[in-house]
């Protein structure tokens, strides 16, 4: 089943166009990373995708309905959740809080009108927030102010908030920008461990090639805004449009 | 004949009355844009304009306040009105650049609502002080002479003169302002910090010093607008919060950061509520304004003139 | 003592720490333990408030009743401002329209003070529905500006436009409350052992409304709203971005606050059979902001406290001959020192020494 996919997908800011009818499908199951230099239209797409900005023209479909016009919310109330660039959190709360917030929005629904019951009344909800906890590992923190953890654990409960929804697909912006090598790995592990898990389908922007070849089926490589090459790691790391738009300059 | 007379005051009229929403709304769209700052203590700078401008210009009884009790009778210097209109931005220009440094700087990281919070308890704070001391009366602000009585304008006839000045005021000072920010490089660089601050700064150009004195430009229209305001109206510790809702209504329906919007925004605002007045239901006239404003904003919530990427 | 509902959730999971099962119900026990002492404590605080209040500060039981009235409009202030992040420059509306709503409805429909309550209530909950609606479509400034704009839009409808309902800048002064329930005369004393400690009728009307309102505040604090609306406050994208309309939460929250607002107008139309026209000028809704900031956001009983201290100042420190002449100006001192640097207010400040000296969990 094609979880994800858009068609002819395009976005033009004035005169510029950063997004460039771009056609893309996922597969049920597909882990894909989306790659490109600086500016190449990577968080843009991200952004239609999600819901935020609305796209100048073209369609996106999620397990084969149209989703353009809609809120993000009802986005993700559909099974496509996000985790962001920059470890998004609710850093006042406490951690348990920060899943009990993602758990409410997975088994209440973007709404409810329910502000005269008793949080207690709903020992659903802690159970999947304890849930998310433990398959993130952060349940023994889960008193602490979220403000408090390191940074490496912050992207951990971000995660954790997104998969609370048990998502058919996860987004995930830069997921190890920032961290040390040891989180970056453990990280990586993580995303490797939901995938086999939950049989997780993921689009993945990063900039970390090693990360990119090691957890990817499938790459897309952006360059202004188009789509200029789609393969395995192996034919996509030989593509010479590639080497030339992109990795000639980077690679390390 | 009648008609066209009718309108045309009409007009003049909505000129004057908007020309103070316009020196109000084009200092606070500036800090606003630039800075992103929300100054609720604008009203306060008007304020402090309107009681210095009477300080300057004339000598004015004490009746009442703590001053009073303490034994003194009056205060000014009697300068007459040119000087205030000399002395009194210079003033709040520097302290405009006061608060920029103490007050403002320090929540330029802090959320908007606590930009507001701060800067609501400042306008409380001068208000207060200045009723305490000077009393809460009222204090007529005499128009110079040389602008005082009417005027004859062809097709109109009799115009009160110090209503033309004002609006002359208004023109040369906004003009100033507007051909600063669009033909100098002080311009330029207060252009590119409201677009985008941070690519400015990775630029290597500081933003300091022209954030600085965009605040003091905005304090020195404001305390303009207090001495040019204040001869139309009588003084009272009251009038720089009445004057800052409509200069933030100014500033929102023209488009933050737009100077040019701020002018159409004021004049639209004027000559409504002056139409509602001169055609008997003045009843409506302050509904009318506020009336219009929400619509605008409904309709257009980036402002005549914003742009939609300033929306996000 | 009783408040900041993230202790409650702490404490509670930390006594449950063994089995999940096992845990929940002493948990929800623990929970409805709190629940209800919270409520007596409110109920004990303002059965002997009057009387302290009287003997040791100065203080007379008239000003005790509209210290509670603003109190319950605080609280529910605070629930937008404090949990939801979100502040209004508009409020006025809501509790001067409940107030205008009440009178009117006290003069012309009937004088039952629990149905002039809901009139008024009602009337606040279906302007915070349509201000709300409109307002909330832009966030931080434009919110703080749209509900300002709507707050003297509906000052000056009243004073003119409207005049033959509202009479105008006179104020309304045709209330007419009869008697609570056809028996109690609200205007009237109190019967022997109440009279020991209060010396007013209105006072135990508004001091048990107070209670219930208290109660309600608290409930709705640990519904799943309580959560909710603090994770709009701390981070509205990602709230959005775990499948919450944000938006109808927030609208949520403004009408609740606003309820609390209509609550609070109809007990100042009863308690004074008088509505002023000040009470729609946007001063008011300056005033409700100064209040719950003093007395600490994002606490239950922090506005409440604020609203007393603010009426205190305005009312009895006033009077005093050297300070007297500055109250209002103290007042904006004190508030612009909390907002720079204690944003947790009074209340936050006492909670904080309270930890410190008895060892009590930080969070």
């Amino acid at each position: 089943m094609t979880v994800l996919e858009t068609e002819r997908l395009t976005k033009q800011f004035g005169g510029l166009t950063a997004v460039d009818e771009v056609d893309l499908a996922i597969e049920q199951g597909e882990g894909v990373s989306l790659i490109g230099p600086n500016g190449a239209g990577k968080s843009t797409f991200i952004n239609l995708v999600t819901r935020r900005l609305d796209p100048s023209y073209g369609e996106i479909l999620f397990k084969g309905d149209s989703i353009v016009g809609m809120e993000p919310h009802q986005v993700v109330q559909l099974g496509m959740s996000k985790s962001f660039q920059t470890a998004s959190i609710f850093p006042e709360l406490t951690v348990e809080e920060n899943a009990v917030i993602a758990a409410l929005a997975a088994e209440h629904g973007s709404f409810r009108f329910n502000f005269f019951r008793h949080e207690n009344a709903y020992p659903e909800v802690t159970r999947v927030a304890d849930e998310v906890l433990k398959s993130v590992g952060l349940y023994d923190e889960r008193e602490s102010q979220a403000d408090s953890l390191d940074y490496g654990n912050k992207r951990r409960l971000e995660i954790g908030i997104a998969l609370a929804a048990e998502p058919d697909m996860l987004l995930m912006d830069e997921p190890t920008a920032g961290m040390s090598p040891e989180e970056t790995k453990s990280t990586v592990e993580l995303i490797k461990e939901v995938k086999r898990e939950l049989d997780l389908t993921f689009l993945l922007v990063e900039h970390d090639m090693e990360i990119v070849f090691d957890i990817s089926d499938r790459i897309v490589v952006l360059n202004r805004g188009a789509v200029i090459a789609e393969g395995t790691p192996e034919e996509v790391q030989n593509d010479p449009a590639v080497q030339e738009a992109y990795l000639g300059g980077v690679e390390e | 004949m009648t008609l066209l007379a009718d309108i045309l005051t009409l007009l003049l009229n909505g000129l004057q009355q908007g020309a103070i929403y316009v020196l109000l709304a084009v200092g606070l769209s500036i800090i606003l844009g630039t800075l992103k700052f929300v100054n609720f203590a604008h009203g306060a700078l008007y304020l402090v304009g309107a009681y210095l401008g009477l300080f300057i210009t004339t000598e004015v009884p004490l009746t009442n306040g703590q001053l009073a009790e303490w034994g003194i009778q009056s205060y000014g210097i009697g300068l007459g009105f040119i000087a205030a209109l000399v002395i009194v931005p210079i003033v709040v220009f520097v302290i405009g650049l006061l608060m920029e440094k103490f007050v403002a700087q320090a929540f330029y990281s802090r959320p908007d609502t606590d930009q507001i919070l701060v800067t609501f308890g400042l306008a409380i704070i001068v208000q207060e002080t200045l009723r305490a001391m000077l009393g809460g009366n009222s204090q007529p602000f005499q128009q110079p002479s040389w602008a005082s009585g009417p005027i004859a304008l062809p097709i109109i006839g009799n115009f009160p003169r110090w209503r033309l000045g004002v609006i002359a005021i208004t023109a040369v000072l906004v003009l100033g302002v507007y051909l600063l920010v669009e033909y100098t490089d002080f311009g330029l660089i207060v252009q590119a910090g409201t677009l985008d601050g941070e690519m400015v700064r990775l630029l290597g150009i500081k933003l300091s010093r022209p954030y600085l004195v965009v605040f003091g430009i905005g304090a020195a229209l404001a305390g303009v607008a207090g001495v040019v305001g204040g001869p139309l109206a009588n003084v009272n510790p009251n009038i720089g919060t009445e004057q800052l809702v409509p200069a933030f209504l100014t500033v929102v329906i023209g488009g933050v950061g737009k100077i040019e919007g701020a002018v159409v925004a004021g004049l639209m605002l004027g000559t409504l509520q002056v139409a509602l007045i001169q055609t008997g239901n003045a009843a409506w006239s302050q509904v009318g304004i506020y009336a219009l404003a929400a619509v605008i904003l409904l309709v257009r919530p980036q402002g005549l003139l914003g742009s939609e990427v300033d929306v996000s | 003592m009783s408040d900041e509902p993230r202790d409650a959730t702490a404490t509670a999971t930390a006594d449950a720490e063994n089995e999940v099962s096992g845990g929940l119900a002493d948990q929800w026990a623990s929970f409805r333990d709190r629940e209800i002492s919270t409520v007596l404590l409110t109920l004990v605080a303002v059965a002997v408030f009057p009387f302290l209040f009287n003997n040791y500060l100065d203080g007379y039981t008239q000003l005790a009743t509209l210290m509670l009235i603003y109190g319950i409009f605080a609280i529910g202030f605070d629930i937008l401002l404090g949990y939801t992040g979100l502040l209004s420059f508009g409020h006025a509306v809501f509790f001067g329209g409940a107030a205008y709503a009440a009178g009117i409805f006290s003069a012309s429909v009937s004088s039952s003070p629990l149905l002039v309550l809901l009139a008024g209530l009602v009337f606040a909950v279906l302007m915070a529905w349509i201000v709300g609606f409109l307002s909330l479509r832009r966030g931080g400034i434009y919110f703080a500006i749209l509900t300002l704009t709507f707050g003297q839009m509906s000052f000056y409808l009243a004073a003119s436009p409207l005049a033959f309902l509202t009479n105008g800048e006179n104020g309304f002064t045709s209330v007419d409350i009869g008697h609570l329930l056809g028996v109690v005369d609200l205007h009237g004393g109190v019967p022997f052992p109440l009279s020991m400690l209060v010396d007013n009728m209105v006072y135990v009307f508004v001091a048990v409304i107070t209670v219930l309102s208290v109660a309600m505040a608290n409930r709705i604090l640990h519904s799943p709203y309580g959560t909710v609306f603090r994770a709009i406050r701390e981070n509205e994208s990602r709230a959005e971005f775990v499948g919450l309309n944000v938006w109808r939460y927030k609208l949520m929250a403004f009408i609740i606050s606003a309820a609390f607002a209509g609550i609070a107008g109809s007990l100042f139309a009863i308690e004074g059979s008088y509505v002023p026209l000040e009470s729609l000028y946007w001063t008011e809704s300056g005033r409700i902001v100064i209040m719950t900031v003093l007395g600490g956001v994002g606490s239950l009983f922090g506005p409440l406290f604020g609203a007393g201290l603010y009426l205190y100042i305005e009312n009895i420190v006033s009077g005093f001959p050297t300070l007297g002449p500055f109250w209002h100006l103290i007042l904006g001192l004190v508030f612009v020192v909390m907002v720079v640097l204690f944003p947790d207010g009074i209340w936050g400040g006492v909670q904080y020494v309270r930890s410190r000296l008895f060892g009590g969990e930080e969070s």
